[in-house]
């Protein structure tokens, strides 16, 4: 039903949010485009329907080239349903007339007609006591409602949904996905820009992950999410934050590194006895026994937390003599730290490295609330 | 509230003269060091100015300004002709002179700089000359200056054949015995003599009051074709083309002498309502006046925003050009006192045109409040925000549809308490409209205190009629801000004509 081509679009600072997307969207599909942001997920949909203009390549909708000059991009409009991240409920007219007046003004429907819709769509979105009332008199909830359903009296061919509750309070995130997940059922043909993970994968058939300006990766919500083939999409999903050192001298100074990590839990909410234990185990192994035991040590050292696992993860690669942590010289605290149940650890050889290091220690630290 | 105002601010400037102290001044010398006021333009300074170099000089548009500035001490003496000093002293006994003259003027008529320039010059002349030798300037001289009496004194505005066309002349209007309203009709010796000469060369005349600073300019720009009482001084000479001299008449240092009258507070009180209102029915002068205010305020008003709503439609999709010209314009009329931009119009861009000053004044007010327009439909349209274009445009309306049924309803909010505004300033902004010759409310106050030698009560109601003005039109711009707010509809208004679910 829509074919994009090519599609490229390069804003007047020089960003260019879109590369290169060819994808093409079937009566029926429900889509939901993930990615971090930043990198066109918007853009592509406000493409489609032409409220931003592409640089190059074609968009056409059931036949149509609408990115062509001469096209009636209002009557295509008409067939494109579109809900805000901010709503835009037309702030001077009431939620009835929010929900009229675009059928009548622009589907020719007598005032009877688009009334008996509007309670309709309202009723079914659960808000006909709110007629007369204004958008801004509503929750954010309530308002992206409301816009669901002014865009559904239309009678789109598809609808587009812009990151639909990136604004709401997570009070309300709930009522507004409910709304969605029962369009998505009626084989409506919906495409949708969202950062809840869950909700994505509960109502579209196909995702795509967009990385930079491109459709990185493209598949079932199954594939996506729990086989996703390509690096970045897995990092995406599994939420992975990565920092890395190398230490490369006896005497190398932690404070720096501890500073970073200090910031880096911060920002991603870890607990700091976590990052305490993880930096106390990073000295014992590279500075106390790796470091001490070497010459010219080279030790490259990577700290990654995965949000959606909750797992903090420390791998250290480094050449020379093997070394067994259960074996570390003078460091009671970090051996009665390996006895605890939330510290597990992994150590073995590598073979044909990609950063030709030969030995390997993978350390996780989890977080256990009191034990029930 | 108002009334106490001014009944405060009435007493406040009587006790303030009552307690100003003074010392006695007899020569021209003993002023030195001290404040002299001057009419603005006449240039009577240079005479004295060697005399009392110590001295301030502080200018004055209108004659009996100078009087309620020596009354309230802001000037210790101030400089007049010796005629208009006569008609001062006769309404305000208090005042003095010295006895020598700070010197004497000779006046002339200013030819305006067209095509007539030549012929009128000899015209003048010739009357000049004539009349003098047939004693009719003296005659003049005797009747208007005198022996002036403000109250009987008239000449004959009628009887011309206008054979020769029109000449329009422009005279102070407030300048007793020169050009005064009397009876609400112009007077004086320099309308008489215009009339005297018209009648002689086959003119009908036409005048224009202008305050005294724009009357060398006016003329100069060809606007008029003649300019009266015109003191001569070397510096004149050499821009304007001028008439022999029509009259010579000393100059006198006006000081404050002992008030010997004992009239009430309310007694006098009551004369200024006299003198102001009712006396050869000056109130009919106020009503016109007013007429005129209000005529080019709704003018402007309804031009203004239409040519602003016109050049905003123009300019809504930041269409390069437009904006640049829009800009430009903006910037040159913003940044422009509103006096210049008048006269700019009047004696420049339609200095050929006989298009009337009060037609300039609507064009000038217009293209100001155009401005005002664009700007808060700018502030206004930005204030609705991308959001409201986006989502009327993705449901399909087409760019008009959007802008006149989203856009500028909730735009309209925006600006509509700015424009109120922006009315209550235009009001106030049309008072200089004096300045190209056009009789509104202020003008209209300034000559009947030149003809009544009161500031009060011309000054406050015309304050008083300037609030009247203002309070009306902003309540109808409030009324269709009710109006056209949505959210003021009845839930019936809504659904008119729906049959409604339960």
């Amino acid at each position: 039903m829509i074919e994009i081509k090519h599609l490229r679009k390069e804003f007047d600072d020089e960003t260019i949010p879109l590369k290169d997307i060819n994808v093409t969207i079937n009566n029926g599909d429900v889509i939901s485009i993930i990615g971090p942001s930043g990198t066109g997920k918007s853009t592509l949909l406000r493409c489609i329907n032409m409220l931003c203009e592409p640089t190059s390549g074609s968009i056409v909708v059931d036949g149509q080239d609408i990115t062509k000059r001469g096209c009636n991009l209002n009557e295509v409009r008409k067939k494109m349903g579109m809900v805000f991240q901010s709503f835009n409920l037309f702030g001077h007219l009431t939620v009835i007339e929010n929900i009229m007046n675009p059928q009548i003004t622009l589907l020719g429907r007598s005032r009877q007609e688009a009334y008996d819709k509007a309670m309709y769509l309202l009723d079914s979105v659960g808000l006909s006591s709110k007629v007369f009332s204004y958008p801004d008199e509503l929750s954010g909830g309530q308002q992206q409602r409301i816009a669901i359903a002014r865009t559904l009296a239309m009678d789109p061919d598809i609808i587009l949904f812009d990151e639909p509750t990136s604004a709401l309070d997570p009070s309300m995130i709930g009522e507004v996905q409910s709304v969605i997940k029962v369009l998505a059922k009626s084989g409506r043909t919906m495409m949708i820009v969202t950062h809840e993970m869950d909700f994505a994968r509960k109502i579209s058939n196909r995702i795509f992950f967009m990385y930079d300006g491109t459709i990185y990766e493209e598949g079932s919500p199954k594939d996506i999410f729990e086989h996703p083939k390509r690096e970045k999409t897995r990092r995406f999903i599994q939420r992975l934050s990565t920092l890395s050192y190398r230490i490369d001298s006896t005497d190398f100074d932690m404070e720096p590194i501890i500073e970073e990590l200090q910031k880096y839990g911060e920002k991603l909410l870890i607990e700091a006895e976590r990052l305490t234990k993880l930096t106390l185990s990073m000295e014992e192994i590279c500075i106390n026994n790796i470091a001490a035991e070497s010459d010219n040590p080279d030790i490259l050292v990577k700290v990654e937390y995965s949000e959606k696992l909750d797992v903090l993860t420390m791998i250290i690669k480094y050449n020379g003599e093997v070394f067994d942590i259960k074996e570390a010289k003078s460091s009671k605290v970090f051996l009665s730290l390996l006895e605890e149940p939330t510290t597990t650890y992994e150590q073995k050889d590598l073979v044909e490295d990609k950063e030709g290091f030969s030995h390997q220690i993978m350390m996780n630290f989890r977080w256990q609330e009191e034990q029930k | 509230m108002k009334k106490t105002l001014i009944i405060f601010l009435i007493a406040a400037v009587f006790l303030a003269s009552a307690f100003s102290a003074r010392e006695k001044i007899e020569t021209i010398e003993d002023l030195n060091g001290s404040n002299i006021g001057v009419q603005t333009a006449v240039l009577y300074e240079d005479l004295i100015r060697d005399r009392v170099p110590d001295s301030t000089f502080q200018y004055y548009t209108m004659p009996n300004d100078m009087i309620y500035a020596l009354t309230s001490g802001k000037v210790d003496a101030y400089l007049i002709e010796e005629v208009s000093f006569g008609v001062q002293k006769a309404n305000h006994p208090e005042l003095e002179c010295l006895e020598e003259p700070a010197g004497y003027i000779n006046a002339t008529c200013i030819i305006g700089n067209n095509s007539r320039q030549d012929r009128i010059l000899k015209e003048i002349n010739q009357f000049i000359k004539d009349s003098t030798e047939s004693g009719l300037m003296d005659e003049l001289y005797d009747y208007w200056i005198a022996d002036f009496d403000p109250e009987t004194d008239t000449c004959d505005i009628t009887g011309f054949t206008g054979e020769n066309g029109t000449l329009s002349v422009a005279v102070e209007g407030g300048y007793e015995p020169f050009s005064f309203v009397s009876n609400g009709h112009l007077a004086g010796y320099d309308v008489d003599f215009v009339c005297r000469f018209c009648r002689a060369y086959g003119y009908t005349p036409e005048f224009f009051e202008v305050p005294f600073e724009a009357i060398a300019p006016g003329v100069e720009t060809g606007k008029y074709d003649l300019g009266m009482n015109i003191v001569v001084s070397e510096e004149r000479n050499e821009t304007g083309t001028l008439s022999d001299v029509y009259y010579t008449t000393p100059i006198r240092l006006v000081i404050l002498g002992e008030d010997t009258s004992e009239i009430g507070f309310f007694q006098s009180l009551q004369n200024s309502f006299y003198k102001t209102f009712i006396r050869e029915n000056r109130w009919k002068l106020f009503v016109q006046g007013a007429g005129v205010t209000v005529l080019i305020t709704l003018a402007s008003i309804v031009f203004g925003t239409i040519l602003g709503f016109a050049v905003f439609m123009l300019c809504r999709h930041e269409n390069k050009i437009a904006n640049g010209v829009t800009n430009f314009f903006m910037w040159l009329i913003h940044g422009m006192p509103t006096v210049l931009l008048l006269m700019i119009l009047y004696y420049i861009v339609f200095g050929s045109s006989r298009l009337s000053g009060l037609w300039v004044s609507v064009v000038g007010f217009t293209l100001m409040f155009a401005i005002a327009m664009i700007e808060m439909l700018r502030v206004g349209y930005k204030a609705v925000g991308r959001g409201q274009f986006e989502a009327s445009t993705a449901l399909g309306y087409s760019d008009s549809q959007s802008f006149f049924r989203i856009l500028l309803p909730q735009a309209a909010q925006h600006f509509l308490p700015l424009y109120r505004n922006e009315v209550v300033t235009l009001i106030k902004e049309t008072s200089v409209v004096g300045y190209i010759a056009v009789l509104d409310l202020t003008k209209i106050s300034d000559l009947v205190r030149s003809r009544t030698y009161e500031a009060f009560f011309p000054l406050i109601l015309t304050a008083i009629i300037y609030f009247v003005i203002a309070a009306l039109m902003t309540k109808v711009v409030k009324v269709v801000e009710k109006r056209i707010n949505p959210k003021r509809r009845s839930q019936d208004k809504i659904l008119k004509g729906i049959k409604q679910w339960d």
